[in-house]
């Protein structure tokens, strides 16, 4: 990050987007507290992705996801305090969805793996529910039937979403699940004591992971009927991020615990640092070429700094 | 209706009461007959007090218009049914012909063998130890329902309307078992539906003068407190703690909830409202006795408020404290409603709270405290469906809400008990394990109930074919020779897989349907004597 942008200590990286095709464009893009900020380098410099709104303080940028088609639709969407930024140009212009009053904030955003035909994404946020958009970001509504706990925290969208439809959601008192495109949502069986649930993955076979904020991380291959628990000697505190490989079983699995990489190869048995010599105090991982060995991670810091390592 | 007086009670024995009994229960039940199945044929039911015919095609219905029979022996066996069936409609919505045809089977067969010297209280015994059998091999049966297409097919088995069994399949699938939806007529000839965010209960403004938006004739507040109270507000200081209290959390918006506020204290509240400082609206309290104190529950867990109720002894305000208000993201109201969205009570406390309400439902056998119950759980569910259904006439439309409102019962019992396979299949698969027992018994008692058991299993689906014209036997020789689990598709004329071709029926309907046909017919053929009143009542109970 250039010496202009660095921020201060508490300017920390909330969230992490790496083009489907990081490989080629190299296009990145890190939500902080400063804003939203992007690179075409695969993160080694990076440069204000607001530019073209103009704003007079900084917009704090708290999610942001790419389309898996984002080679040709350019679509970036950003989640702020008051609705979702829509660009279709990768993030050169934008345009700002509300998602009503009073103005909701969009904590965590979630697109269809069939965006480019169903148009789907999905907006969580800290005190409205869901809202859910069919038409590419335009238009959004509320969706909350059946979500009795409107602070979430997290979402998993289903890697064969056009087939089944489902998307889970991690909140305050646990779990819920929707199997009609988040148009409604049913409770999970997940032991309420256990929440807040903080980050989620789902395997392609149907595994779900759930990372909790003081309950470690759990497993459930049945749909979230019987429950788990995985390294439960190693991962005791707040599971921040968690990235499944989409292979069959034993899948490797990362998560981001207290600040650090764990990685298991074992579908969760076995767990040990991912990497020697990574920085401490990493709030925001993605993985932009898979979990394989060897394969690259772009990790942001507390400090607002990205690293790919 | 009147009847002709008798100036004595009559007691009347064998064997006039059964062929009485007889003689009613099928007078009854073959008015019934022609409605069961996708393609029924409906009853004409001439209200002489109305002058008006009415079009029916629901046994539940056709037997609570039927409310006495000239021949009084007869009427007992009539009445009888009747109030079974309209138990069952009340109890579950749906399949009242389908107990029709059941308890007709076993009461002829029960009563062809009783007075061929069988034992009825023997035989009601075997009959209800085969009926528990037969629930039991439905529950084997029963399968979940998710999704808008299946709960579609399953609609469309009871409306026999294809635009409408769509939209109730979506909307189902989107309010859940427990979801409010409305019912209203609709403004054009097709079917509309609307999603609405949040809660909302009766109990308007209580003063047109909070109107703030005066083309919508409603008022909106963001990040309001509430106070949830059914107290009766005479003097404006009465309020001062609860706006003092709602300023100090921060907020600048508040919802009073109250019972009865006086003409004074609604001039503070107008005059005090000021939307810099303290935006204030002021609602009526929702319904009446524990129906209000529930709903005043309800709010609490979903706002995170403290309830003042009078029946509690919890009436004063002076000593309110910030977390005896609740807190919204949005209130409003209108002359008519009010409603929340966005609670921000505690979710693990709303969670227990429905919970709680769920189990109760689960455990309560009193329909009136299960709707209640489920009003109550569907009000706290997040949103609520309106659906406006058109038609050609206005009686088009009666028809069709009539239907809808069926429907929209069973598909909750789908959601909640599961379907299992439709068109009379379900119970045809029953009979292998009723041939079963009548094989290892010696009982020539048990033998003849097993026997009247499974002809009964069989005359649900010989009705349904016959009804579309069919030869049931012709049709059933085929059914047999295809397997378990196959059945006859009334509208393609198949033979086919039913769970495949997506013909299912509500298992708690079909269940409920046998448990009272079965149990209802071995009561019946265990009566001896009927004795007669001397100023018989007229069966208006339903």
């Amino acid at each position: 990050m250039s010496t202009e942008q660095e921020q201060e200590q508490q300017d920390l990286v909330y969230a992490l987007a790496t083009s489907p095709n990081f490989d080629q464009d190299g296009m990145c893009f890190a939500a902080r507290l400063s804003g939203l900020y992007r690179s075409e380098d695969h993160g080694a410099s990076w440069r204000p992705a607001y530019d073209a709104l103009d704003l007079k303080e900084a917009l704090a940028t708290i999610s942001v996801v790419l389309s898996p088609d984002f080679a040709s639709d350019q679509s970036v969407f950003a989640g702020v305090n008051g609705g979702v930024l829509r660009s279709g140009d990768g993030g050169a212009s934008w345009h700002i969805a509300g998602l009503g009053a009073p103005p909701p904030a969009v904590c965590a955003l979630a697109v269809s793996p069939n965006f480019v035909h169903d148009g789907v994404i999905l907006a969580g946020t800290m005190e409205d529910g869901i809202f859910r958009s069919g038409d590419r970001g335009r238009l959004w509504q509320a969706w909350n039937f059946g979500l009795l706990d409107l602070r979430v925290l997290c979402m998993v969208v289903s890697p064969t979403f056009a087939d089944d439809e489902t998307i889970y959601v991690g909140t305050e008192s646990g779990l819920f699940r929707s199997t009609n495109g988040g148009r409604a949502w049913r409770e999970v069986d997940f032991d309420i004591d256990l929440a807040p649930v903080l980050s989620l993955a789902l395997a392609p076979g149907g595994a779900l992971l759930v990372g909790t904020e003081a309950c470690g991380l759990h497993r459930s291959n049945d749909g979230g009927r019987t429950w788990a628990r995985l390294g439960r000697e190693t991962i005791v505190d707040a599971v921040n991020t968690l990235i499944i490989a989409p292979q069959p079983a034993p899948q490797d699995i990362l998560v981001l615990h207290e600040g650090a990489l764990l990685g298991s190869r074992d579908g969760g048995q076995s767990w040990a640092p991912w990497k020697d010599d990574l920085p401490g105090d990493i709030t925001a991982v993605t993985a932009p070429k898979g979990l394989a060995p060897g394969a690259p991670l772009l990790v942001g810091l507390a400090d607002g700094t990205v690293k790919l390592v | 209706m009147t009847r002709p007086r008798t100036r004595t009670q009559r007691v009347v024995f064998q064997p006039t009461t059964y062929q009485g009994m007889q003689s009613g229960i099928n007078q009854m039940i073959d008015a019934i007959r022609p409605t069961l199945g996708p393609r029924p044929r409906n009853v004409a039911v001439n209200d002489a007090l109305k002058s008006k015919i009415e079009i029916l095609d629901d046994g539940g219905s056709i037997a609570r218009r039927i409310i006495s029979l000239p021949d009084r022996d007869a009427d007992v066996g009539a009445m009888y049914l009747r109030h079974m069936l309209w138990r069952l409609h009340e109890d579950v919505g749906d399949g009242t012909a389908t107990a029709a045809v059941i308890f007709q089977t076993i009461f002829n067969e029960g009563l062809r063998y009783i007075t061929a010297g069988g034992n009825a209280q023997r035989i009601r015994h075997y009959l209800e130890q085969g009926m528990r059998l037969i629930l039991d091999t439905l529950s084997t049966m029963t399968a979940p329902v998710e999704g808008k297409a299946e709960l579609a097919k399953i609609a469309q088995t009871i409306c026999y309307d294809p635009p409408m069994a769509a939209m109730l399949g979506e909307i189902f699938d989107i309010i859940g078992e427990y979801g409010r939806l409305e019912l209203r007529a609709g403004r054009s000839r097709a079917l509309e539906r609307e999603y609405v965010e949040g809660m909302y209960w009766d109990g308007g403004l209580v003063s047109r003068e909070m109107i703030a938006d005066a083309k919508e004739q409603r008022t909106v507040f963001e990040n309001a407190a509430v106070l949830i109270s059914d107290l009766d507000i005479e003097e404006p200081q009465h309020m001062v703690p609860a706006l003092f209290v709602a300023l100090k959390t921060g907020a600048r918006a508040i919802l009073i909830i109250g019972q009865r506020f006086s003409d004074k204290a609604k001039g503070f509240m107008i005059a005090n409202n000021d939307s810099e400082k303290m935006r204030i609206m002021a609602v009526k309290t929702p319904q009446y006795g524990q129906d209000q104190i529930d709903a005043l529950q309800d709010l609490a867990a979903l706002t995170g408020g403290r309830p003042f109720v009078r029946a509690t002894g919890n009436t004063s305000l002076d000593d309110l404290k910030p977390q005896d208000l609740g807190r919204v993201r949005r209130a409003w109201a209108d002359t008519r409603y009010f409603g929340v969205v966005g609670g921000k009570g505690d979710p693990r406390a709303l969670r227990q709270h429905i919970a709680d309400l769920r189990a109760a439902h689960r455990n309560a056998s009193d329909p009136a405290v299960r709707q209640k119950l489920r009003q109550r759980l569907g009000k706290l569910m997040g949103g609520s469906a309106t659906l406006w259904v058109g038609g050609v006439t206005e009686r088009d439309i009666d028809l069709r809400k009539t239907f809808a409102a069926r429907t929209a019962e069973a598909l909750r019992g789908a959601l909640t008990d599961g379907v299992i396979i439709g068109g009379g299949a379900a119970l045809l698969s029953c009979r292998p394990a009723l041939w079963a027992k009548l094989a290892e018994s010696a009982d020539t008692d048990e033998q003849a109930a097993y026997r009247m058991l499974i002809k009964a299993m069989e005359t649900p689906a010989r009705t349904l074919i016959a009804n579309a014209g069919g030869d049931a036997g012709e049709v059933l020789a085929a059914v047999e020779m295809a397997g378990p689990g196959w059945g006859f598709d009334i509208n393609t004329e198949q033979i086919v897989d039913m769970a495949q071709a997506g013909i299912f029926d509500v298992a708690a309907v079909q269940k409920a349907a046998v448990h009272s046909a079965i149990a209802s017919a071995a009561l019946a053929l265990t009566v001896d004597v009927m004795v007669h009143h001397k100023k018989p009542e007229t069966s208006t109970n339903p």
